[in-house]
């Protein structure tokens, strides 16, 4: 018998080690923490009406990213719609959410992220936190693999530009750091 | 990977998610399988009924008609009880009149 037929998916032990996966995702993609966590949450009450196709870990970690990456490109549509001033509010946010990091550089970073359109941001999550490969980003977010890589090139180019400046600042600060 | 992808790839780690959103989520499920299973248990007592409803009335419209056939038969048989009694008398008259005729010829 083969090990995915031998796997029982279990509910409780999915949403402990995944729950920081799928609640990181939507923060990112939302830049707002209470909306990341109704997003979490309706990702794993879905997942709980779905564990009958759910085959293997495998199969859940993907089907989780795959289904907390369109949930949260719906709220930010939703947002859209509703007619919110999403930019502004990602920057309230993001004030709150740089408070907590404990590297003003990174906080810089996911800060510039999140002025980036959609796209470029949902392939740039998935390339730097999950550490996923373009063919990999593209069967998540059932995109051609193409666009991913354009949408990937042309986010971190942009990213870049945003963050020159102020990386170099940080790099020649923490350099000079490590160097007294 | 350059020194800014490193940079971006450890500002991207994930974050703890908060310590109640597990419980959260747990609650959350077992109140909808509750209302799940209140919900199928009401559609299986609607069902119960409907299913008691067409039987009775079912057995309404079948105990109708057997008795409309049981009438049907009785007259039946009542009208040829009738038929039999008119044909012996019929008979009876033929016979008698056979027999004055035969009377009046002698």
């Amino acid at each position: 018998m083969s090990p995915k037929a031998l796997w029982q998916p279990d509910f409780e032990r999915l949403v402990d080690e995944h729950q920081s996966m799928v609640f990181s995702l939507a923060w990112r993609m939302t830049a707002d923490r209470g909306l990341a966590e109704e997003i979490a949450q309706d990702v794993f009450l879905e997942l709980d009406r779905h564990m009958n196709k759910i085959e293997s870990p495998e199969h859940a970690l993907f089907w989780l990213r795959r289904v907390a990456m369109s949930r949260s490109a719906d709220a930010l549509r939703r947002r859209r719609v509703r007619g919110v001033d999403l930019w502004v509010e990602i920057e309230e946010n993001h004030g709150a959410m740089a408070e907590e990091r404990s590297s003003p550089l990174g906080a810089r970073l996911e800060q510039l992220l999140t002025t980036l359109p959609e796209p470029q941001r949902a392939a740039l999550v998935l390339r730097y936190q999950e550490d996923m490969s373009p063919d990999e980003i593209a069967k998540t977010l059932e995109s051609p693999v193409a666009t991913v890589k354009s949408n990937l090139q042309r986010g971190l180019k942009s990213l870049r530009a945003k963050a020159e400046s102020h990386l170099r600042e940080f790099v020649r600060a923490e350099k000079s750091m490590g160097g007294a | 990977m350059d020194e800014f992808e490193s940079k971006l790839g450890q500002a991207m780690v994930r974050r703890p998610a908060p310590p109640s959103l597990k419980r959260r989520i747990l609650d959350q499920r077992n109140r909808r399988r509750t209302e799940r299973l209140h919900g199928r248990m009401v559609l299986w007592q609607r069902l119960a009924a409907c299913l008691v409803l067409a039987a009775a009335v079912g057995g309404g419209f079948a105990w109708h008609h057997v008795q409309e056939e049981r009438k049907g038969e009785a007259a039946r048989q009542q009208v040829l009880t009738a038929l039999r009694i008119t044909s012996r008398a019929l008979n009876e008259l033929n016979t008698r009149l056979a027999a004055k005729r035969r009377d009046q010829e002698q």
